[in-house]
């Protein structure tokens, strides 16, 4: 696993140069904002965005996708995507989200579907150089990420330092030009900027190890703030689309007009809609607003995390719902400080 | 399979629903394969009064038009309302701010008092009578008006969004355009439009109605936060909002 430097001149003919190969990914403007595009060329790259509106979720568990075409009589084919990508600008806290996401995926059922994508990709993660507005990945510890990723680039001023965290990070650094094997100096500057970014990703503070997390949402089911918050809530679930964590999938069926053939396609669903945990019968497990908002909130610090055995929570503080949620009510650092206040660290 | 025989009917409309189906193109053959169209104004002369489905477009504005879809219930085994005028009374609804007699004479001037120009306040056509699925919109959706019809053809309940316009918005990876000064009809109306107008940069309209279960608490709680007031937000849904309740699919 190689460490290098490369000037930002040769980083820019490198991406050109891949893009000509195969499809790039990576986080363009879009308006004033910024989000995943497939790039045309490395001018159209914006490394030094806060956050993208989307998660990178999305190329490996689209918002719709067919599964499987069928035809009475006569079986079904799975249908597979199937091309090799480079994912180019994933920020720390969603490499720990698609990490998870790859334990979700592959614990019980293997996602064949999801995986395949997975294999396909090659991820470049890149260290925050502006941090947004809502971000709270410091408190999450999140705010850089050790493993999961391809390759992970720091901008340390006129050069990004290029680390490979895998195979096919050795292979992708290995088409790079002018590059040179990383200084004492360099490597310095990038852990001041990974050490800096540890503490300053941090515009909501939690007031607890987000480890305590799990323990402090065992206390709190029935607490007065899943009622009083979820008073304003739309169930829109604006705050599970553009989560990096969030997984949840309807399927459903589409017969062609023969009535014999058809495609079965999965779409993204989310815990605060209505009609979520609606079954046979109309029975709807979850039918209050409050308990659908807190669900989401113990989903991320408390079921997930214990589901795959992991320290760190399934919410990795990149602050997309805090800014999603018109009635502002998603914050989860509001919601987890709150019950701190009430309920104290035992 | 038995081809059901459907109708299609209109009402107070554009007829612009209509033409969605006429205008489906190469589906329009596999549609009229699977069932047997007996009557159509828009597409064909023949009529019938035999029918096992009733497709009816447009809101109800008369008193005559009251009885004529209470005749159609009658024949109907199926009943489905075709477009936001049928399902939610539509843009037609804007006329109950007023008094009819002023309505009429804005209309129809010095005719106004003639009897063939009898109106009353527009009604859905669930106010009349029993719908049994809707297809909302304005207009409708073709691929969702074909998907209808191939559930109803296997027996099958379509599975109608019940969930807001924000779900397909988020999907699209498209900013929020509340934060950009625009007073979006998003989080309280219905979905299955693909978030159509919101993608291209306009504010959603609320053509497909409420969902079942809107928040008036958190509609409330935004208004007051982004500076607005009721009226001011009662004055963006004027169009398809009046008198509008939930519009259970």
């Amino acid at each position: 696993m190689k460490t290098v430097t490369i000037d930002k001149n040769a980083f820019r003919r490198f991406v050109d140069g891949i893009i000509k190969q195969q499809r790039v990914i990576g986080v363009c403007a879009k308006g004033d904002r910024f989000d995943f595009e497939q790039l045309e060329s490395a001018d159209q790259l914006r490394l030094d965005y806060d956050v993208t509106l989307q998660p990178p979720k999305k190329y490996f568990l689209p918002p719709v996708e067919t599964l499987l075409t069928y035809e009475v009589g006569d079986g079904y084919k799975s249908v597979y995507d199937d091309t090799e990508f480079v994912l180019l600008g994933v920020h720390p806290y969603d490499m720990v989200a698609l990490n998870q996401l790859d334990k979700l995926f592959t614990q019980d059922n293997f996602d064949t579907h999801y995986m395949k994508r997975r294999h396909n990709a090659t991820i470049v993660v890149c260290d925050v150089i502006s941090p947004s507005k809502n971000v709270f990945a410091s408190s999450m510890g999140t705010a850089t990420v050790k493993d999961g990723f391809d390759v992970l680039l720091t901008d340390i001023g006129n050069a990004f330092v290029m680390e490979s965290g895998s195979k096919k990070g050795d292979s992708f650094i290995a088409k790079a030009q002018d590059v040179v094997d990383s200084s004492e100096k360099d490597l310095q500057a990038r852990h001041k900027i990974q050490a800096e970014n540890e503490k300053r990703l941090n515009n909501h503070k939690l007031k607890c190890e987000a480890s305590y997390l799990p323990k402090l949402l065992e206390k709190a089911y029935d607490h007065p703030v899943w009622e009083e918050k979820a008073k304003t809530c739309f169930s829109c679930g604006s705050c599970n689309l553009v989560c990096p964590t969030c997984y949840c999938f309807n399927v459903q069926d589409d017969v062609n007009w023969d009535f014999i053939s058809g495609k079965r396609q999965r779409a993204w669903d989310g815990c605060l809609l209505d009609g979520f945990t609606k079954v046979a019968g109309e029975h709807e497990f979850r039918k209050k607003r409050a308990d659908r908002f807190r669900h989401r909130l113990y989903r991320k610090c408390k079921y997930v995390p214990e589901k795959i055995s992991s320290q760190i929570m399934s919410c990795v503080g990149c602050g997309r719902c805090v800014g999603a949620c018109l009635p502002d009510i998603a914050n989860p650092v509001k919601v987890y400080n709150r019950l701190v206040d009430d309920l104290g660290i035992k | 399979m038995d081809r059901p025989r459907v109708a299609i009917f209109d009402f107070a409309c554009c007829e612009g629903c209509q033409l969605q189906i006429v205008n489906l193109e190469e589906e329009l053959l596999d549609l009229i394969d699977n069932v047997e169209v007996v009557e159509w104004r828009e597409a064909m002369s023949e009529q019938s009064r035999e029918y096992d489905i009733a497709i009816i477009e447009g809101s109800i504005t008369r008193p005559e038009d009251e009885q004529r879809l209470e005749i159609i219930r009658t024949r109907a085994k199926t009943l489905i309302a075709l477009g936001a005028c049928a399902t939610i009374g539509g843009i037609n609804k804007l006329k109950n701010n007023f008094e009819m007699s002023d309505v009429k004479k804005c209309v129809y001037g010095k005719s106004a008092d003639m009897p063939h120009l009898e109106t009353m306040p527009t009604k859905a056509v669930d106010e009349i009578v029993k719908v049994d699925y809707k297809i909302h919109g304005c207009p409708i959706d073709r691929k969702e008006f074909t998907y209808v019809v191939r559930c109803l053809l296997m027996g099958k309940r379509p599975e109608i969004p019940e969930w807001p316009v924000c779900v397909e918005c988020k999907s699209k990876g498209n900013p929020c355009l509340w934060d950009y000064g625009q007073v979006c009809l998003g989080p309280v109306i219905r979905a299955g439009c693909g978030a159509r107008c919101p993608s291209s940069g306009f504010r959603c309209f609320g053509c497909r109605g409420y969902i079942d279960n809107p928040n008036i608490n958190g509609a409330k709680d935004v208004i007051e936060r982004y500076g607005l007031s009721v009226d001011a937000l009662k004055a963006k849904m004027v169009l398809f909002g009046i008198g509008q309740g939930p519009t259970n699919a």
